[in-house]
């Protein structure tokens, strides 16, 4: 059953269009992997399915909640109720940076959920402890990794018992020897059955943990299917061109 | 003829005009303390209109700041004392019933020194709200945090950060500005100062006791701001744990 369904989405900025007519329909535990150049509306569409970004035309449903574009002042209770189904995990992680990573993951539980402050604490250590980094509550941003940071704003995504996650680029604004860890986590995460939506340009990561790989272009979805259906037999000379790039990239094209 | 150096300076005559300038002390803080509370409220309200880019109040917000820094303090306060009773006389003649003599002098006098800072403070206020990363808005509105949580609980507590040195130099800065409403016949340390020189003709023993008292008054609030400043700063350590 699908737990999240996208029908005919529009979005320009100004004069550009970046989603072109988005049809999607994913289902409960799906791992979906978004790939794509830059520029053709991977973000943008992570981005509307919470309303970060308000798309002129279409609906979204997810899980029973149905919202119809564009948006119109009644329905900031319909908004509110997708952005409690959903959690994001932004590019460059966005923890608040006077708060404990202890209190990051007990923000919104506390001022979203309503629990009672010593409930979400429990709740927030145990989702660190998912992460690894229950030594690290007490720590501020400032004062971790951006690996340890990401991780930490994977927790606190998690700790809202989202239905669905959305990863933006988790791993785009990190350096090197710290992607691992946090694809590690991100793994790990996919493990426990969540449903989720990964963009990102690591392609042999996302042939790894995806159920389903979509290739957009363009504003419009234009490879739809398995990680082996999608990478190896492609069937757009875009996507080909695409991957073959993406394959180059990791030749060393300078030798030392 | 046989001329003494305390014919010119007395330290004695500086130690003794003490106790009647302290005596007006309480003026000069209630003053500065209400202008700096219109200060704080208004520069507040310009900033936010700014920030949010309202596009009426922002328009006028900023026609009002560039009046109030490209007109000299002094003449705002002279447009307060002529001005405001003038309105109010206006109003009255149009069947308003206000007694304009029942308002104290100190009214005009920290409305127009507030509206001043007011135009610094709000640019201290705006650059602090800008300074909070827009991703963490977008962290918190994903997350289903409301507009006014988001501004309660991340906004403001970080933009405090940055704003509080310039708040602190705003209310020093009102703290001495407060001297140039004796020139509207407040009787604060200033004006109090003259009234004593008047009658022995010792201004320059008056005045130096005078600029001592008010670098006390603002070390003090300095010491205060610096203190508040540490605490509220994002720890160089780890958050200690309670029975840790």
């Amino acid at each position: 059953m699908a737990i999240l369904e996208i029908k005919d989405l529009h979005k320009s900025f100004n004069s550009n269009v970046v989603l072109d007519g988005v049809d999607l329909s994913v289902n409960k535990g799906d791992i979906i992997g978004i790939v794509g150049p830059s520029g053709t509306g991977k973000s943008t569409l992570l981005r509307s399915i919470n309303l970060l970004e308000k798309p002129e035309k279409g609906t979204i449903s997810i899980n029973g909640t149905q919202l119809n574009l564009p948006v119109k002042g009644k329905d900031r209770k319909k908004i509110s109720e997708l952005r409690l189904h959903t959690g994001m995990v932004f590019q460059r992680f966005y923890l608040f940076e006077h708060k404990t990573a202890l209190e990051n993951v007990m923000e919104g539980l506390v001022t979203v959920r309503k629990l009672p402050k010593e409930e979400a604490k429990a709740a927030a250590l145990k989702e660190l402890e998912n992460v690894g980094l229950l030594e690290w509550q007490n720590h501020y941003p400032k004062h971790m990794s951006g690996g340890q940071q990401q991780r930490v704003a994977i927790a606190r995504t998690l700790a809202m018992k989202p239905d669905i996650i959305l990863l933006d680029e988790p791993t785009s604004a990190l350096d090197p020897e710290l992607v691992t860890e946090v694809l590690n986590t991100i793994k790990s995460v996919a493990e426990q059955g969540y449903t989720m939506l990964l963009v990102s340009h690591e392609m042999d990561f996302v042939r790894k943990i995806s159920n389903r790989v979509l290739f957009l272009d363009g504003g419009k979805i234009i490879e739809d299917g398995t990680p082996k259906e999608v990478f190896d037999h492609p069937g757009s000379e875009r996507a080909r061109e695409f991957f073959e790039k993406m394959r180059g990239l990791k030749e060393p094209e300078f030798y030392i | 003829m046989n001329t003494k150096f305390s014919d010119y300076f007395s330290f004695k005559l500086v130690w003794d005009r003490f106790p009647e300038l302290i005596k007006k002390i309480p003026i000069t803080l209630e003053l500065a303390g209400l202008a700096f509370l219109v200060s704080v409220v208004v520069g507040l309200l310009i900033a936010v209109a700014r920030y949010k880019k309202v596009k009426v109040l922002a328009k006028i917000a900023t026609g009002f700041l560039s009046v109030m820094r490209g007109t000299p303090m002094l003449i705002q306060l002279y447009v307060a004392y002529y001005g405001i009773p003038a309105i109010l006389k206006i109003f009255n003649s149009w069947g308003a019933n206000i007694d304009v003599n029942i308002i104290p002098k100190i009214v005009y006098a920290f409305i127009a020194l507030g509206l001043y800072q007011a135009a610094f403070t709000s640019e201290t206020f705006r650059a602090a709200l800008e300074s909070v990363d827009n991703g963490e808005i977008e962290a918190g509105t994903a997350m289903g945090m409301t507009y006014g949580q988001i501004l309660k609980r991340i906004i403001i507590p970080e933009a405090l950060e940055n704003a509080l040195p310039g708040i602190g130099n705003s209310l020093i800065g009102l703290i001495k500005g407060t001297s140039l409403a004796s020139t509207c016949g407040i009787i604060e340390i200033t004006y109090q100062n003259q009234i004593l020189a008047g009658r022995d003709y010792r201004y320059l023993e008056g005045y130096v006791a005078l600029a001592i008292i008010y670098w006390i008054i603002t070390v003090i609030f300095e010491r205060i701001f610096k203190f508040i400043e540490k605490k509220i700063k994002i720890p160089d350590q780890p958050k200690a744990v309670e029975g840790a």
